[in-house]
């Protein structure tokens, strides 16, 4: 029950001493909400500390409005008879800044939460585009194979004229299987369990002996040179490293200088190793670090290369044998792509 | 997930008695009532994650967007340092959560105390309840403009006691304080839980603890909770307020003795 107010408080709340003293208590005088936390909070505190200071409260005025208030209690003996000592400021400006601050932190919750949603929303699209993008190279090699099937039956039975049309259309057939497998080794390391992998006990310098006599055939106007260090048993998948070794030496063809030769070298052992070395303008540091990401071209775009995932795929490969794809491109030593096939 | 919940257990005896803060404080709430059942039970009391000095971190938004989040937690509590039969006292929104942990394993309790308590605040219908969604909807503001310096370490709201400086250093820097998106988090469960549907399958004896001038849980909810409960008994407090353990520990406990005493506790 309130026992004693001052005048500052009556003209704030728009009531008369009379009004106040011995016919409210002070929480009947402010919102619910105020009510609430008067008693969940400052009540009990001070009832167990003796005083509270700086809880803000909105005080109803007499015509209804409401007044933020911040207020300070302490407990006193007078008496004999415990007495609550209550000083009430108004805080309309603290009020206002308050809700100013609120309000910022809500908009800015907001535009986080808002951020996060559209961050995961393109990321679900990406991921959507690169399922699709596997789902599509999967189901385009049935027609194409029957395309390459056909076209390999007719050769032999068409007129000489004619020849020339179906070998293009099997070279043609060739290249899109080739564009279909590199797009589904992509979506196998993206969205899928990652490379698949057969390894098992070769010898990497004959296994890239043979696959450096092909490239030399597809490369006729290239000079490739296979160097072999050390002793040549691995654990490798051989396919795999054929495979590697056809996007590493394509790719010197296409950005490598023409006229020098294009090395290959290859090491067994406990780590093997694979190197492809072309001689031709460096690689500028600054792009090095994005070479392996999907998408990624040299300044030059070469004629023959397809969608950008060569070297993706050459480090994916990599990975899934345990090791890593690297290239280093001094000015005087050309550039060098190396790939270890073993943690 | 003792350390999680703070819990603290004192005392012995054939019955373990578990006392569980409300919203918007902590266990000391319980300081004027653990010490004299410390004497005779083996007395649990412990913070509500989320509060007092609880782990924080552990305040998961998905567990704890209803009353049986924290229920979870007293069976964990119990599982781990309870012995006999447990006799819950809640207050305020732990008698609901008390409620709820009892009606999962019934078997662990023995009675229920429930200190203002209310099964739902917000008035339905001819149900009266006290409070309506503006209402809660103002708390939250309130809570807003009281914890704005909480995680900047800013001025504390609670000022320390001059004339007990132990008290006070203990007092400003946990008490009452939690964060404040956890504290408005748990005002929105407390406040807008309803209960009503469980009271008739609580078979435990239970004790309302009632004042008879609480803003929070009125007279009419004590009197509802009564009426429902099928082993109910009501204890008026003559007390202003809504926290009769702090400011009327006495008639309380004569309330609570005289309860035990007739379930032979």
């Amino acid at each position: 029950m309130i026992l004693r107010v001052n005048q500052t408080f009556c003209a704030w709340i728009g009531r008369t001493e009379q009004q106040l003293v011995q016919q409210h208590r002070f929480q009947d005088l402010l919102t619910m909400g105020g009510r609430i936390f008067h008693q969940t909070h400052w009540a009990p505190l001070l009832r167990m500390q003796g005083s509270v200071s700086e809880v803000k409260l909105e005080v109803i005025h007499a015509d209804g409005s409401k007044l933020p208030m911040v207020l300070n209690a302490v407990r006193r003996e007078i008496d004999g008879k415990l007495c609550h000592e209550l000083a009430a400021f108004v805080a309309r400006d603290r009020d206002r800044y308050e809700r100013e601050l609120v309000n910022a932190r809500k908009r800015l919750e907001d535009l986080v939460e808002e951020t996060q949603r559209l961050h995961a929303e393109a990321k679900d699209r990406a991921l959507f585009a690169e399922q699709m993008i596997g789902i599509v190279s999967h189901d385009l090699r049935n027609p194409l194979n029957t395309v390459s099937l056909g076209a390999s039956m007719l050769l032999d039975s068409v007129p000489e004229a004619e020849r020339r049309t179906v070998e293009r259309i099997l070279s043609a057939t060739d290249r899109a299987t080739l564009l279909i497998n590199e797009l589904l080794d992509f979506t196998a390391a993206r969205v899928g369990n990652g490379i698949a992998l057969t390894p098992r006990a070769i010898d990497l310098h004959a296994s890239v002996a043979v696959v450096v006599e092909d490239l030399r055939f597809t490369y006729p106007k290239h000079l490739l040179v296979h160097e072999r260090e050390g002793e040549g048993a691995a654990v490798a998948d051989d396919g795999r490293v054929s495979q590697v070794l056809g996007n590493l030496v394509s790719n010197a063809v296409a950005y490598g200088d023409p006229a020098k030769p294009i090395t290959v070298t290859t090491r067994g052992g406990q780590r093997p190793e694979l190197r492809v070395n072309n001689a031709g303008s460096p690689i500028p540091a600054e792009l090095q670090p994005q070479l392996f990401e999907p998408m990624t071209r040299g300044t030059e775009m070469g004629s023959k290369r397809s969608v950008g995932l060569g070297l993706y795929i050459v480090r994916e490969i990599a990975r899934a044998h345990g090791g890593t794809a690297t290239v280093t491109s001094p000015v005087d030593a050309g550039t060098t792509f190396t790939v270890t096939l073993a943690p | 997930m003792l350390r999680r919940n703070t819990v603290r257990v004192a005392g012995e005896g054939a019955v373990t008695i578990m006392f569980a803060h409300g919203f918007g404080c902590d266990q000391n709430m319980w300081r004027f009532m653990q010490p004299q059942y410390a004497t005779r039970y083996r007395t649990i009391a412990f913070d509500l994650t989320g509060s007092g000095n609880s782990d924080l971190s552990a305040y998961d938004r998905v567990k704890y967007n209803s009353l049986e989040g924290h229920a979870s937690d007293v069976i964990d509590i119990l599982d781990e340092v309870a012995t006999g039969p447990v006799v819950f006292v809640g207050h305020s929104v732990s008698s609901m959560i008390g409620m709820l942990a009892n009606l999962r394993e019934p078997s662990k309790f023995a009675a229920q105390v429930m200190v203002g308590p209310s099964p739902c605040y917000i008035n339905d219908g001819s149900y009266v309840g006290g409070f309506s969604r503006g209402d809660i909807e103002g708390l939250l503001d309130t809570l807003d403009s009281n914890y704005l310096g909480w995680s900047s370490n800013m001025a504390p709201v609670i000022m320390g006691a001059p004339e007990q400086p132990e008290l006070s250093t203990e007092l400003t820097n946990s008490f009452c304080r939690t964060d404040p998106e956890i504290a408005k988090h748990f005002a929105r469960v407390t406040f807008l839980s309803d209960h009503r549907a469980e009271l008739p399958r609580l078979e435990a004896p239970t004790l309302i603890l009632q004042c008879t001038d609480d803003v929070i849980a009125p007279v009419a909810v004590g009197e509802y909770m009564k009426r429902t409960l099928p082993n109910s008994t009501l204890a008026i407090i003559d007390n202003v307020g809504h926290c009769p353990h702090l400011s009327a520990p006495s008639p309380c406990a004569a309330a609570m003795d005289d309860f035990l005493a007739k379930q032979g506790l």
